[in-house]
């Protein structure tokens, strides 16, 4: 009897799959959480359901360990068809050529004239060419808390950097304990500097042809300068030396600072603890070039070369990415959507998310992707730039020799891997 | 008959083979302690006198005494150094002091004694880890309620984080450093009292001493022996302990709370110069057997007088 039956369903098998030519994709996902898998389960299950005879299986790697354990099984001959890629690996799989060109499917689809220019840009960041199609961005803007603004006068976010530091200081001369700007001088607070620096100066370049960098340039120099003399004249709080991502936070929610530079992720915390008649996100505050310099990170979807199923995996990133999924994604994980007119969407026109879609739109706003591609700056960001941006908070060195410290590390890096290349 | 004809020589090596039979009943251990603790040992020592960061990995090679001339001119090494010195003496003094308070007051009889010593040594059983993270929380003034405190006392001129004061910094990791420590003094210290014979005790109350002549003729003699051993290896674990550091500051603000054993860490694990990170841990051996050396040539000073 068990034998007729599996006969029957082994027969039954081959049957529908020559009929279905049934097609089995291995997607990748590299930055896992139990609430992101669900919403992407859900997306493909929905993918799954209108292209009879694909199948789609999931591999969720933990974020830790995921740069090592795609490397393995792509070097093992397991390379998934669809992977989903962050813009710091992005250079990599792409100089060694295992990406699928998208340039040809973005043409016929009509994408580049629906997705927002920046998208596009980052979809091309390596050579010029679409080897990703990204599904959405983190970028820095200036979370303002409105209750604390009117009590010190203010009606408004700053627009400027000169305003910045203005309003910073009626702010703190407010009673209470408040500060002006929650400033990140611990873990994490690189990017900080960086905006800074890039602001003053004027220029999203890290470096010149030669090598050389920009950090010790006498406009740079001024940016950092600023963000000390903000600390050492109370505009920040004194615990800020220290603070990292949770201690921001939670000073900006708790009213302890006014002003909180973020990606959209930190916005799922912040809704959570306060009021969203309390706050909006303006953009950052231009500098003397009348520029701003908000940081960027993009994550998106691409092809490996290997693919037998290319034009399933195709089939299965537009499904991803495709604007309704998109928002969807969007809202749910905390990132910036990829297409023109989303800020129209109910969600994201609120004032919340004004600011971001204010500096994605206009080309004041200059994204400052950092130098991932050089082997020393993760020692950079954990350990010189905290350690010697504390130093100068706390008046052991001088911004400028911060700088320059910097700026020799980065210089040494730089023509290494330009020597290399 | 034979027996008695046997020659000089394979009697010897009779001997010989009655000497090394111990040792080949002892092999298993001895290789199983080499493995262990031996060849490590010595891969370190080697690490300190070559170039091994990862980020140059082709870089490497033997640099011979390089990394300690580095050493000498790095001031991030003595003040962590000095940090070191901080950190060890004064956690070392409360946790002593407070924890032979603990073990006296333990060894007296009343109501609910078991409970009591079984809730004291509860922060010895708490994972490090988790009381570092507590104790961070514990000094926020956003969250915690101690800054609120020491403003209230006049400690502080107004509630903020002294872990993120580079003068104050390090009595945060102090104090959870005593915290933790006390119950490793109070468990031992009070396992010593209970030792001391109470015949003494009674015919010191007929003998009228007083309180105070009790404790330092009776108590303290006998606890010498176990304080002075709780002291030796108590200084080392505090002198190489990093975690609590690691956990509320990793070290900062600005490196003013780094001790060796952490800027060792930081300097492997996010420098990712695992050559130089040998030889300070180089270093800081050769200083911990100095320590040991003295303590043990003092004690057995005292212990003649």
């Amino acid at each position: 009897m068990r034998k007729v039956v599996l006969t029957g369903l082994l027969s039954l098998s081959i049957v529908s799959g020559a009929v279905l030519a049934d097609t089995k994709l291995k997607l990748v996902e590299v930055i896992t959480s139990p609430d992101r898998t669900a919403v992407l389960r859900q997306q493909v299950a929905t993918f799954e359901a209108n292209n009879p005879g694909v199948s789609v299986e999931i591999t969720s790697l933990p974020w830790g360990q995921a740069f090592e354990k795609l490397a393995t099984m792509v070097q093992s001959g397991q390379t998934p068809d669809v992977v989903e890629m962050p813009d710091s690996w992005q250079g990599l799989y792409a100089s060694n050529n295992m990406l699928v060109d998208l340039e040809a499917n973005i043409a016929t689809t009509g994408l580049e004239a629906k997705l927002t220019d920046k998208t596009l840009a980052m979809a091309r960041a390596t050579d010029g060419k679409a080897n990703m199609i990204p599904y959405g961005f983190y970028l820095r803007a200036m979370f303002w808390n409105k209750k604390i603004f009117a009590r010190a006068g203010l009606t408004e976010a700053p627009k400027t950097m000169q305003e910045f530091v203005d309003y910073s200081k009626k702010i703190s001369a407010l009673d209470g304990g408040v500060s002006g700007y929650c400033l990140r001088g611990g873990v994490g607070g690189t990017n900080g500097w960086m905006m800074f620096m890039a602001a003053m100066r004027g220029s999203s370049e890290f470096f010149d042809a030669q090598g050389k960098s920009q950090l010790d340039d006498p406009d740079s120099i001024k940016g950092a300068q600023m963000l000390v003399d903000m600390y050492k004249n109370g505009y920040a709080p004194k615990d800020s030396v220290n603070w990292g991502f949770n201690e921001i936070v939670s000073g900006f929610y708790s009213g302890k600072c006014a002003m909180l530079d973020q990606d959209p992720d930190a916005l799922i915390s912040i809704s959570k603890s306060m009021d969203s008649a309390d706050f909006a996100v303006a953009p950052m505050p231009v500098g003397p070039s009348g520029k701003a310099y908000p940081t960027i990170g993009y994550t998106g979807w691409s092809i490996f070369k290997q693919s037998k199923h290319q034009d399933s995996s195709w089939k299965l990133i537009s499904h991803l990415t495709s604007p309704e999924q998109n928002i969807q994604w969007a809202k749910k994980i905390g990132v910036l959507p990829i297409y023109k007119g989303a800020e129209k969407n109910a969600f994201f026109s609120t004032e919340q998310y004004k600011g971001w879609f204010e500096e994605l739109n206009s080309p004041n706003y200059i994204p400052l992707t950092m130098p991932t591609h050089l082997k020393g700056w993760g020692y950079f960001g954990s350990v010189l730039a905290k350690d010697r941006s504390q130093e100068a908070l706390l008046g052991m060195i001088s911004a400028e020799e911060m700088a320059q410290d910097w700026a020799a590390y980065l210089s040494k890096e730089q023509r290494t891997w330009l020597d290399a290349q | 008959m034979n027996t008695l004809a046997v020659p000089i020589k394979s009697q010897q090596r009779i001997n010989l083979q009655r000497l090394l039979e111990p040792y080949l009943y002892l092999s298993p251990a001895l290789i199983i302690i080499a493995l262990i603790i031996i060849t490590p040992t010595i891969v370190g020592f080697s690490y300190a006198f070559q170039s091994i960061e990862l980020l140059n990995p082709f870089n490497g090679g033997w640099v011979g005494l390089a990394h300690f001339k580095a050493m000498f001119s790095d001031r991030y090494f003595f003040s962590a150094l000095g940090n070191t010195l901080d950190w060890t003496l004064i956690s070392l003094f409360f946790q002593f002091s407070l924890g032979l308070g603990l073990a006296l007051l333990l060894n007296r009889n009343f109501f609910g004694r078991k409970l009591v010593q079984a809730l004291v040594f509860l922060p010895w059983a708490v994972p490090t880890f988790l009381s570092g993270l507590t104790w961070a929380w514990l000094f926020n003034p956003i969250i915690g309620i101690l800054p609120h405190w020491m403003s209230n006392l006049g400690m502080i001129s107004e509630p903020y984080n002294i872990l993120s004061d580079p003068q104050l910094a390090l009595y945060g990791p102090i104090v959870a450093n005593v915290w933790f420590g006390i119950p490793f003094f109070a468990i031992t210290l009070l396992a010593a009292l209970q030792s001391v014979p109470s015949d003494l005790y009674e015919a010191a109350a007929l003998d009228g001493a007083t309180p105070w002549q009790v404790f330092v003729k009776i108590t303290l003699p006998f606890l010498a022996p176990m304080i002075a051993i709780t002291v030796m290896l108590r200084t080392i674990w505090i002198a190489n302990f990093a975690d609590l550091i690691i956990v509320m500051t990793s070290g900062g603000p600005a490196n003013s709370t780094q001790t060796l054993p952490s800027y060792i860490f930081t300097t492997a694990y996010r420098r990712l110069d695992f050559g130089y990170a040998s030889a300070m841990a180089v270093m800081l051996l050769i200083l911990l057997l100095l320590y040991t050396a003295i303590l043990l040539k003092m004690r057995s000073k005292l212990a003649q007088a």
